[in-house]
């Protein structure tokens, strides 16, 4: 199956770790999404390779990158049911505080959804959403998506 | 006489490379991506990212996760801010902005230039270029901010 093939299938059956298993690298940093109602909470459970400082313990800036990144991207993806990955124009990141040796988690808010562009921002936090450790904003293509193809059937 | 109070004199290459070396060494997750730190002799700091299978973003079209050209740019960033400074203090990525210029593509390592541009009392600035081989065609533009602690590394 490509990859259109395997995220139209997954997405149709809402089946978002096989969606995270069709993105190798949201599958080697070991991406979880857990969904409640309408919110869906990213998670980036804590391993020590994916830490940046030996001596403060705390995660890498790359990795906390990575889980905004890939949350908003997969967000987007899930919001539009597209068929290829929303591919990343430009993305920001604010480091407010610093992420301790432990699970870190991530919601969205898409801001804007267009024709062509996805507009959204989001915030990652460990303890308390109330004091989050990063923030961060991207703009995405939206690519066309192959017309000759049969439409996903939960849109 | 002691040595202790000798100020390190990071215009010699040696010195240079030896702190590179201790500064990939000290970040565990700059080894486990396999960051290789190539040049550290002239401003531009020049670091490797091997291709790795678990790197890519969309597995059919062979292309890089933009992702994780973040995490490398943020770690070759912070070297050339640390290679920048007089003396050997801690740091924290402020904020990071990626503009992805075009895809990186597999089987071709990715190379970040870090240049540390300015330097105030509290703040570094830093601007980086990623590509595949060929400094015109950049993959993406990096620019951050990092802030200067004051405290020493070895403390």
């Amino acid at each position: 199956m490509s990859t259109a093939e395997t995220l139209r299938a997954a997405l149709a059956a809402q089946d978002y770790p096989r969606v995270i298993a069709a993105i190798p690298y949201a599958r080697y940093l070991g991406l979880e999404v857990a969904v409640h109602d309408t919110t869906r909470t990213y998670c980036l459970p804590f391993r020590q390779d994916l830490v940046g400082s030996t001596k403060l313990g705390a995660l890498h800036g790359g990795t906390v990158a990575g889980l905004l990144e890939l949350s908003m991207q997969l967000d987007v993806l899930i919001a539009e049911t597209q068929l290829r990955l929303p591919y990343p124009v430009d993305f920001s990141v604010d480091y407010w505080r610093s992420a301790a040796s432990r699970d870190l988690f991530c919601r969205c808010r898409l801001i804007r959804s267009g024709r062509r562009i996805a507009q959204v921002q989001a915030e990652c936090w460990q303890d308390d959403p109330d004091k989050p450790v990063a923030f961060a904003r991207a703009d995405f293509l939206l690519r066309a998506v192959d017309v000759s193809a049969p439409a996903p059937t939960h849109r | 006489m002691s040595h202790d109070a000798q100020p390190i004199d990071k215009r010699d290459p040696a010195v240079r490379a030896e702190i590179a070396r201790q500064f990939n060494t000290r970040i565990p997750h700059n080894g486990a991506i396999g960051l290789e730190i190539l040049d550290v002799a002239g401003e531009i700091i020049v670091a490797r990212l091997p291709y790795r299978e678990q790197f890519l973003g969309d597995p059919v079209a062979r292309l890089w996760h933009t992702a994780i050209g973040t995490t490398a740019a943020d770690s070759t960033c912070g070297l050339a801010v640390l290679l920048a400074l007089p003396g050997m203090e801690t740091l924290a990525t402020l904020d990071l902005r990626m503009d992805y210029l075009r895809p990186a593509v597999a089987d071709a390592a990715l190379i970040v230039e870090a240049e540390c541009h300015h330097v105030t009392t509290a703040v570094a600035f830093v601007r980086a270029t990623l590509h595949q081989g060929e400094r015109e065609r950049p993959t993406a533009l990096c620019t951050a901010a990092f802030m200067r602690t004051g405290r020493s590394l070895f403390q």
